[in-house]
């Protein structure tokens, strides 16, 4: 990973009618990283990644691929990105090779090559047995690899996905992550949102936290847990589950000891969700009141 | 890169449609406007004579000018409005880099293409039912503009219409109307003046009146190509902005 930034969104503002959905945020990808976004449901992660890709034009604010401003449907640095969405996006009512051989004659790739690709990536998807069959037959699962395959055939160098394992089983989702590693290994940049911590956590080198159209943190995983308290001690009070952060274990140990023995109450090390549910807001309890944010 | 090549590169994944399901393409194009040569030609106007030809010699032409309309505007308003709406595939449109007029062209390809096929078959069967029909290079050629034109407006209908419902719309109060009204079916001189300047503001009443003189040999009106061309200009322009400003 390197510092230098292979795709930019500066001033970025996209409004859909009076509702803002992203509200003047900058985004930095660096190259040869894997950039996650996490937020909650609508804090406007699908239209980031839209907006980057310039699937949809935002009403102010400028995308740089490699330092260059991307001007217009036909400019050359969109084939830099390839982009795996939330919702498959392939023609249901043509085969499993169709949409890919599409997406190769779309991106101008050489027959030979394409086939050469297509050969490859079909073999580690685990795709062959299915290349013949109408892809509206096929699975959630079996649709989301030919869209894994369709957004890698012309070897991005950015890569987009938007929550990539949504509705995947236990295995797919597994293999999706060691795919991504492996890409990523090879030199591919990953930009990813997700609302699984884990897969955040286990992915991502840096994370921006999104809520109501706004970056309100970022940074690696562990510089978010250190800025909101690197010990979290949980404990139950009046029924009520509450959290405190400390820097120190000693000043959490010191709290732990201001608690009445009949409360329960356990110290363990933060985590993202911590970090995520602190930002955006923990649902039904008074928490967040307990909480002293540092970030 | 060129804009005409790249255009049938977005509409291979059309094509390839239309390959696999050729008998399916064929019977949708088709059965309406025979049911229309049947119903209307040997049903109610049998044996009648309008502006000098036997009825069926008059209507035939009205017809392909009517799948010239019909079948492109359908095929290409509801493929687009799904790719976009509910495949989402109209997004890797946007994803490479391409022209926003071979997008446009590409999407509008498939639909003459569909066009094309019904309109080769009615005219055909109107060479063999008739002796006043002609073949003709002039009629290929006008087909050919007339279902450029109604494709764009199948683009420009795809793109703007997020719903089944809001395409059904415009098929009943602007697609329908105009297939009946344009002079397809009857002449417009049966009609008060009025009503004849309205129905010549509606750009099948010149396609109908082109295909008609070039198939059945009478004086060609140029002034009507005129008209058609300048309607594929603003829908192609139309569209062009569409795809730009129209993604979401």
């Amino acid at each position: 990973m390197t510092d230098d930034i292979i795709i930019s969104g500066k001033g970025i503002t996209k409004k859909f009618g009076d509702f803002t959905a992203l509200d003047n945020i900058d985004v930095s990808v660096r190259r040869g990283e894997i950039y996650g976004f996490l937020g909650p449901n609508g804090a406007g992660k699908t239209t980031t990644i839209r907006v980057m890709t310039s699937l949809t034009p935002a009403t102010s604010g400028t995308i740089k691929i490699e330092g260059e401003e991307v001007k217009g449907l036909d400019d050359p640095k969109k084939e830099k990105i390839g982009i795996i969405q939330q919702h498959i996006a392939l023609d249901r009512d043509v085969s499993v090779a169709e949409n890919i051989w599409y997406h190769a004659i779309l991106h101008h790739i050489p027959k030979k090559v394409a086939k050469e690709r297509i050969d490859r990536l079909v073999k580690i998807m685990g795709l062959e047995p299915y290349m013949n069959h109408m892809t509206i037959n096929l699975s959630g699962g079996w649709k989301r690899r030919t869209a894994i395959v369709a957004a890698l055939i012309h070897e991005p160098a950015i890569l987009v996905l938007d929550e990539p394992t949504a509705g995947l089983d236990t295995q797919s989702r597994h293999m999706l992550w060691q795919l991504i590693r492996e890409l990523n290994s090879a030199g591919t940049t990953v930009f990813l949102t997700t609302h699984y911590m884990d897969e955040a956590q286990e992915l991502c080198d840096r994370i921006a936290i999104l809520n109501h159209g706004k970056i309100i943190a970022e940074g690696t995983p562990e510089e978010l847990c250190e800025n909101l308290g690197r010990w979290a001690v949980e404990y139950i009070e009046d029924g009520i589950k509450k959290y405190r952060y400390f820097s120190d274990i000693e000043d959490s140990k010191s709290f732990r000891s201001t608690l009445g023995d009949e409360v329960q109450v356990t110290t363990r090390p933060t985590n993202l969700e911590d970090v995520f549910l602190e930002l955006t807001g923990r649902e039904n309890t008074n928490a967040t009141e307990e909480v002293s944010y540092r970030v | 890169m060129n804009v005409i090549t790249d255009s049938f590169r977005v509409a291979w994944i059309d094509f390839m449609f239309i390959k696999r399901n050729i008998i399916v393409v064929l019977l949708t194009s088709l059965v309406t406007p025979l049911l229309y040569i049947v119903a209307f030609g040997y049903g109610f106007g049998s044996g009648a004579t309008v502006e000098g030809f036997d009825y069926i010699a008059f209507m035939i032409p009205g017809v392909i000018s009517i799948s010239t309309m019909t079948s492109c505007f359908n095929n290409v308003a509801t493929k687009v409005m799904i790719q976009r709406t509910y495949y989402q595939s109209f997004d890797e449109l946007f994803l490479c880099s391409m022209k926003p007029t071979s997008i446009v062209l590409g999407k509008a390809w498939a639909g003459m293409v569909r066009s094309i096929i019904s309109c080769s078959i009615l005219y055909t069967i109107g060479l063999f039912i008739t002796d006043d029909m002609h073949l003709t290079l002039q009629a290929v050629g006008i087909i050919l503009v007339c279902c450029l034109t109604y494709a764009l407006l199948g683009v420009v209908a795809g793109m703007l219409s997020n719903s089944h419902l809001t395409m059904t719309l415009f098929t009943t109060l602007v697609i329908t109307p105009m297939s009946f009204l344009s002079g397809t079916i009857f002449s417009l001189d049966a009609l008060p003046d009025f009503a004849q300047y309205i129905l010549y503001a509606l750009p099948l009443t010149h396609s109908t009146d082109c295909i008609r003189s070039a198939i059945l040999g009478t004086e060609f009106p140029w002034i009507s190509l005129a008209i058609i061309i300048c309607y594929a200009v603003a829908f192609i322009i139309i569209s062009r902005h569409v795809v730009v400003k129209g993604r979401h």
